[in-house]
């Protein structure tokens, strides 16, 4: 009977994650997929609102894009989101090799970073509305801020789940065998950098 | 299990399947039964119309008998196939499929499916082109009625000197194409007159190209199809086509402004007074209130909600009101159909048709009929659904009837 | 196993029964029978059930809905409901019977069905299944309670913009119908990834992709139009509410806001969804088919092939919803022709179950019934659409009741008709009793007459020229008489619904002295029906190897060269048993699930009233995110575990901890929308 069953993943903490292909018909873990699943799915969230902020990007009245972007700054911000992904990658190597003390300092660091951006945001965000951007002002406004304001919130999920991560680590909850749980938060983390350079080359850089 | 084999499971079998048989039948029959429904899509009556309809003639056919072939594969199957009885156990073989079978019915529809879409090709690409010698009309649909620009000058301009304006009836000189530059001030409405083309969307915000023609003169009815909130189901519209001799005469009329009531008719002066006071901030009347309503359009260049109502200069040249739902006048006797044809007279009224036969228009020479008139100034909302305190359509002014008195005396005149 | 410690939970956890606890709603549930147990439950098939019994319930609401327009209708002039109101019950009428019918529905049988069919214990995330059954309750109650706080959404189903604007609509009506669909679409992608999830990954031994029965095939396909078609909704969604909420310019016109923005959004989305309900019940009768014809359903890689190009046209033919939109003539060109070529994987499917009946040896019970009823009923609603596909023809179609009454024969005599043949198909799998036949053969054919009464007749009605959507008609149209066989139709489509109802209950007093139906009671295929009948909460022990296709078939029977069947073995030994001790793993009932969902409709009513109850809506999800995240997949003091089992049969056995944080990450994005 035991052979037709799914065994259970994780009670050998030594197992490599490789062991996960005989648990699963793909080879690939429950977690993961679904995770790859949701993020296929999160795609035609942005394309719909990408593709809002196309239709949308001139504005019949208030200031216009090219009035108000500060396109050094945001370059700036947009490399510490993407230098996020390498200590993300770094984060999950040593959870893999079972450096916790490396684990939580990439993870801080990863959380860091994101938290940097996100800090660029808000300050970008206060910085256009003092030159008469609100949300409210034009079409293109709205566009931006929902836009934007939407990856904003993905990235600030994906720091409170570092964090989480973090919190678990220094407790002692985040073992070698769940590393995945550090690779599936991984995922998201780099989608939402990926997405990121999307929105900065759709909406900074192409006039 | 039972088998339900009584002599009432047959009846209720054979009933319900002979109630199915004569349903579709009698549904066959009355579809293109053409009398006495004025909307109907099976009867075209101008070239566009006729071209869909010559389309989709032969896909109703080849759906028709596609439906008949599948209902008598799976009835034969049922019948030929059934279990016989309790004691009938034996097994048939074990079928997988047939690959060239397969294969075959998926090409087939697809054959059959490839002759539509070209056919479809051709229709749609005539249907988009431009017609030559038309008449352009910008048609706008705004809660909970619509409204009509003609460039009569031909200098692709709605407004300017000698073009005219008018609502919910469009006239229209049979035979010569009608372009239409469809638009909406506030949601989205759909222009359509089955007997003469299909629906357009009116967009706020885009203008889009229709037209039409008809191939007779006559009464052709149609109704808003894109829901638009509250009143969407009054909001209707008609098209009188008319001779072009008649549409040129007609014209003229149309492009004099509104003359003041005569002086000894008292009740339409002190009706014109009225109006000034209590209607002009919305209605336009051309040569009595211009000024106040170019202001309000300058004021808010897109008006979309408040401030724009139905043009009223020559009212009374109308057959109906509020959106093509109440009758103005005594409509035509009864079964002539042409749109200023035969008149009824006020001293010969059997000779005329019904007026609470509402949606049967009358035409415009034809005696005013009052109480419909006279209720909808009483108290609009009564009468037609309307978001009046949200500033969309037309709010009850709690009139006495002294004042309707004079307001109908003085529209009376709006010829 | 190394799950956390519970002392570790957010909440004080404890080991015992609930019932003996006064605060047994701060300590873990582990009972799994009992009401209270199906708060808690985790067990797909409890969660199947309660899908489909909040379907019926909100039936029966869409159903007087349906009635109440249809006597507002019987004559010119009806005055039963005023304007405002009718506009309120039709709109209800379609967003209830889509989102809270059919679409549930399908995920019904989709819960129950799918890891019975592929021999898994449970779905992949089994808590996360939970969760997508709660949002879509409270989603639908939300939805609801429009009615008892100022009125419905009045803007039709498609909610086109800019009518659903505040300056066109300022009720609530239409806020209560974006927030709980936001709310249903959070259940809708959280379900697509499990079963999907579940589908791809937890399939028995030897069960391959071409060796599953349609209905899981077809589960796969609606599970992957789910997932990619609800973001763009929620999208649009996104965009109506900022609208509405904050005064942005999306479907503002004067600022430039384009009202066909949404009407691509919303069809893109929306036509997919039209796939995702029909799909399902194609699916139930390319597995029921072939038990009632006694042989295997014709061309089975032509049928699953033909539901998978289905799923994949479906996504290029959306603009046909806007052919009198003014997209322009090569738009309209383009998506007229992918229109009609989607007929083609559809007609195969009709085809191929023809075939299926063919030569076979019929057994006209009424699950059988139903199926043919689909099979003719649909190919009705597909011919009158592809009249649609022809593009200068639907400008004279469109928005009239010949379109209403293609999309009823589409969803109620095809989806429908479907499901009711799973109904009683499935009964006895589900709840241990069979439905009783007469009645359901009566039922059959009263439900056949009431749908053709009231649907047939919309397509005269349509085609001379009645409008969708209107409250009112005037005399002299000569819309009376089919208006009035319409009326008189639904009324007998009601009494066909009402002895279904009746059917349940009489069957159900009835069983109580009758034997148990047994494990296979049609002599069927798949091997759902290899188990013991109600399915135990373990489903399978042991866990089937497959070998082929219909593989509990060929364990009963097998073929002499010219393929004509040879019973092997008797039924009653190739089933499971139910007997014996079963030491089988499952996961742990929970509370989180239900407490996370709980918190998202108060976000809503904070979003709409006042914004504090919105903050406490959100700390409810997040506490519910964090208790669900800190407690481990299955109770470690919960007794079935002090044996020391190999068994191991779920695949929830890591702590879905990542997934959970996924889940926190879209209902935020409703958080947030605060």
């Amino acid at each position: 009977m035991a052979d037709t069953t799914v065994h259970e993943v994780g009670l050998d903490a030594a197992a490599p994650v490789a062991h996960l292909d005989h648990d699963t018909n793909t080879g690939i873990s429950n977690t993961k997929l679904g995770m790859w699943l949701f993020l296929g799915s999160e795609c035609l969230l942005f394309g719909g609102l990408i593709t809002t902020y196309l239709i949308y990007k001139t504005p019949l009245s208030g200031p216009t894009p090219e009035q108000i972007f500060d396109i050094p700054f945001t370059s700036a911000s947009s490399f510490v989101l993407l230098m996020s992904s390498l200590t993300m990658v770094l984060a999950v190597s040593a959870i893999e090799r079972g450096d916790h003390h490396r684990l939580r300092v990439w993870l801080a660091a990863t959380a860091i970073l994101g938290s940097t951006f996100v800090a660029g945001q808000l300050y970008e965000f206060t910085a256009f509305y003092r030159e008469g951007l609100g949300f409210t002002t034009s079409r293109f406004s709205s566009a931006f801020y929902t836009l934007t304001g939407f990856h904003g919130v993905h990235v600030t999920i994906g720091i409170l789940m570092l964090v989480s991560l973090l919190l678990w680590s220094l407790r002692g909850k985040l073992p070698e065998h769940r590393s995945e749980t550090v690779e599936v938060v991984g995922l998201y983390w780099h989608f939402v950098d990926i997405v990121w350079i999307l929105i900065f080359a759709v909406v900074y850089l192409i006039p | 299990m039972s088998r339900f084999r009584s002599p009432v499971a047959k009846v209720l079998i054979v009933a319900s399947l002979a109630l199915f048989v004569v349903l579709w039948g009698a549904m066959i029959w009355t579809a293109f039964e053409h009398d006495a429904v004025p909307l109907t899509t099976l009867d075209p009556q101008g070239p566009f119309s006729t071209m869909i309809d010559d389309l989709v003639a032969p896909v109703f056919i080849i759906g028709g008998m596609v439906f008949v072939g599948v209902l008598g594969a799976v009835m034969y199957f049922v019948l030929r196939y059934r279990e016989k009885g309790d004691d009938d156990l034996e097994l048939p073989k074990q079928t997988h499929g047939h690959t060239a079978a397969e294969v075959a019915w998926t090409i087939a529809p697809g054959i059959v499916l490839a002759v539509v879409a070209f056919l479809t090709v051709g229709v749609i690409l005539d249907l988009s082109a431009e017609e030559e010698g038309a008449l352009r009309v910008e048609v706008y649909g705004a809660q909970w009625w619509w409204g009509y620009n003609y460039d009569i000058t031909g200098d692709r301009s709605f407004d300017s000197d000698g073009d005219i304006s008018t609502a919910n009836e469009l006239v229209i000189p049979v035979g010569r194409p009608v372009e239409l530059r469809i638009t909406s001030m506030d949601v989205i409405h759909s222009f359509w007159i089955p007997a003469l083309n299909g629906k357009a969307d009116a967009v706020p915000g885009m203008h889009r190209d229709w037209k039409i023609q008809a191939d007779a003169p006559g009464v052709y009815r149609g109704q808003c199809t894109e829901f638009c909130g509250l009143s969407h189901a009054n909001m209707r519209m008609l098209v009188r086509a008319i001779p072009a001799d008649e549409f040129d005469e007609w014209v003229a009329r149309q492009q004099q402004p509104a003359a003041d009531p005569p002086a000894d008719n008292e009740l339409a002066v002190a009706g014109q007074e009225q109006f000034v006071n209590l209607c002009a901030s919305c209605h336009l009347v051309d040569g009595l209130n211009n000024e106040q309503i170019a202001q309000l359009h300058e004021d808010d260049e897109f008006p979309l909600v408040a401030g724009v109502a139905p043009d009223l200069t020559h009212f009374r040249s109308r057959g109906t009101f509020a959106g093509g739902i109440y009758n103005l006048t005594y409509p035509n006797p009864a079964g002539d159909d042409s749109p200023f044809g035969a008149t009824c007279t006020l001293e010969d009224l059997e000779n005329c048709g019904d007026p609470t036969d509402i949606g049967l228009a009358g035409n415009p020479d034809n005696p005013l009929y009052r109480p419909f008139i006279e209720d909808w100034l009483r108290n609009p909302p009564a009468m037609k659904p309307m978001a009046a305190e949200e500033g969309r359509g037309m709010p009850n002014l709690n009139l006495t009837q002294e004042q309707i008195d004079q307001l109908v005396a003085y529209l009376d005149t709006l010829r | 196993m190394a799950t956390p410690d519970p002392g570790q939970l957010a909440l004080p956890s404890g080991n015992g029964a609930v019932e003996h606890r006064p605060l047994g709603v701060f300590t873990r549930p582990s009972s799994s029978k009992g009401w209270r147990s199906w708060f808690t439950s985790v067990d797909h098939k409890k969660i199947g059930v309660m899908y489909g019994a909040a379907a019926l319930f909100f039936f029966i609401i869409g159903g007087l809905e349906a009635l109440l327009i249809r006597v507002q209708l019987w004559a010119p002039r009806g005055t039963l409901l005023t304007a405002d109101e009718y506009n309120q019950v039709f709109t209800m009428h379609g967003t209830t019977m889509i989102f809270l019918v059919v679409m549930p529905i399908g995920a019904a049988f989709a819960n129950y069905l799918m890891p019975l069919q592929i021999g898994a214990r449970d779905v992949a995330f089994p808590r996360i299944n939970a969760f997508s059954f709660w949002c879509f309750l409270f989603g639908g109650i939300f939805l609801n309670t429009a009615w008892f706080l100022g009125g419905g959404a009045d803007g039709g189903w498609f909610m086109y913009a800019p009518n659903s604007s505040v300056v066109f609509s300022p009720g609530h009506g239409i806020d209560f119908w974006n927030i709980g669909l936001l709310i249903t679409g959070i259940a809708s992608l959280t379900g697509a990834v499990n079963l999907i999830v579940t589908v791809l990954n937890m399939r028995a031994p030897g069960m391959t992709l071409m060796k599953m029965p349609v209905f899981t095939w077809m589960t796969l396909v609606t599970q992957f139009l789910l997932l990619f078609a609800i973001p763009v909704l929620t999208a649009a969604q996104v965009l109506l509410l900022f609208d509405r909420a904050f005064d942005a310019n999306f479907f503002n016109v004067e600022a430039g806001g384009d009202p066909l923005l949404w009407q691509h959004l919303f069809w893109i989305f929306g036509h997919p969804e039209v796939y995702l309900m029909i799909l399902p019940a194609f699916g139930l009768v390319s597995d029921i088919l072939p038990v009632f014809s006694r042989k295997p359903i014709f061309g089975y890689p032509f049928i699953v092939f033909s539901g998978i190009a289905i799923g994949f046209m479906g996504w290029g033919v959306w603009a046909h919803h806007m052919f009198v939109s003014g997209i322009g003539p090569v738009s309209v060109l383009v998506f007229s022709l992918t229109t009609m070529f989607i007929a083609v994987p559809t007609g195969v499917k009709i085809l191929n179950w023809t075939a299926t009946m063919a030569r076979g040896k019929l057994k006209l019970d009424t699950p059988m019934l139903f199926c043919i009823g689909l099979i003719t009923m649909f190919t009705i609603g597909g011919i009158s659409g592809v009249t649609h596909s022809v593009a200068p023809a639907d400008t004279q179609q469109t928005d009239t009741y010949y379109i209403v009454a293609h999309f009823h024969y589409v969803l109620f005599g095809g989806a429908f008709f479907g499901f009711m043949a799973g109904f009683y198909f499935y009964w006895p799998k589900v709840f241990g009793y069979l439905m009783n036949e007469t009645l359901g053969k009566v039922n059959f054919w009263l439900m056949f007459v009431g749908f053709n009464l009231t649907f047939g007749p919309m397509h005269v009605l349509g085609l001379q020229g009645m409008s969708r959507r209107i409250y009112t008609y005037d005399a002299g149209y000569g819309f009376e008489f089919w208006n009035q066989v319409a009326t008189i139709g639904a009324f007998v489509l009601a009494g066909s619904i009402a002895l279904f109802i009746f059917n349940i209950f009489y069957s159900r007093a009835k069983a109580k002295s009758m034997a148990n139906p047994g494990p296979d009671p049609w002599d069927a295929r798949t091997i759902e029906w290899m188990i013991p009948s109600p399915v135990p909460e373990y489903n399978f022990d042991p866990i089937p190897t497959i070998t082929r296709r219909d593989d509990f078939w060929y364990r009963k029977y097998g073929e002499t060269e010219d393929h004509m069947p040879v019973r092997i073995a008797a039924t009653d030994e190739v089933c499971q048993s139910a007997e014996g001790e079963h030491d089988v793993h499952l996961p742990s009932p929970s509370y989180w699930p239900i407490v996370t969902a709980f918190g998202l409709p108060i976000v809503g009513y904070g979003l709409l009233y006042t914004h504090w109850l919105s903050l406490i809506g959100g700390l409810i999800v997040v506490a519910g995110i964090y208790g669900w995240a800190l407690e481990p997949p299955d109770d470690p003091e919960a007794e079935h575990d002090h044996h020391d089992d190999d068994h191991g049969p779920v695949g929830e056995v890591e702590p879905d901890r990542a997934e959970d944080e996924d889940l926190s990450e879209s209902e935020k994005e409703v958080e947030t929308v605060g």
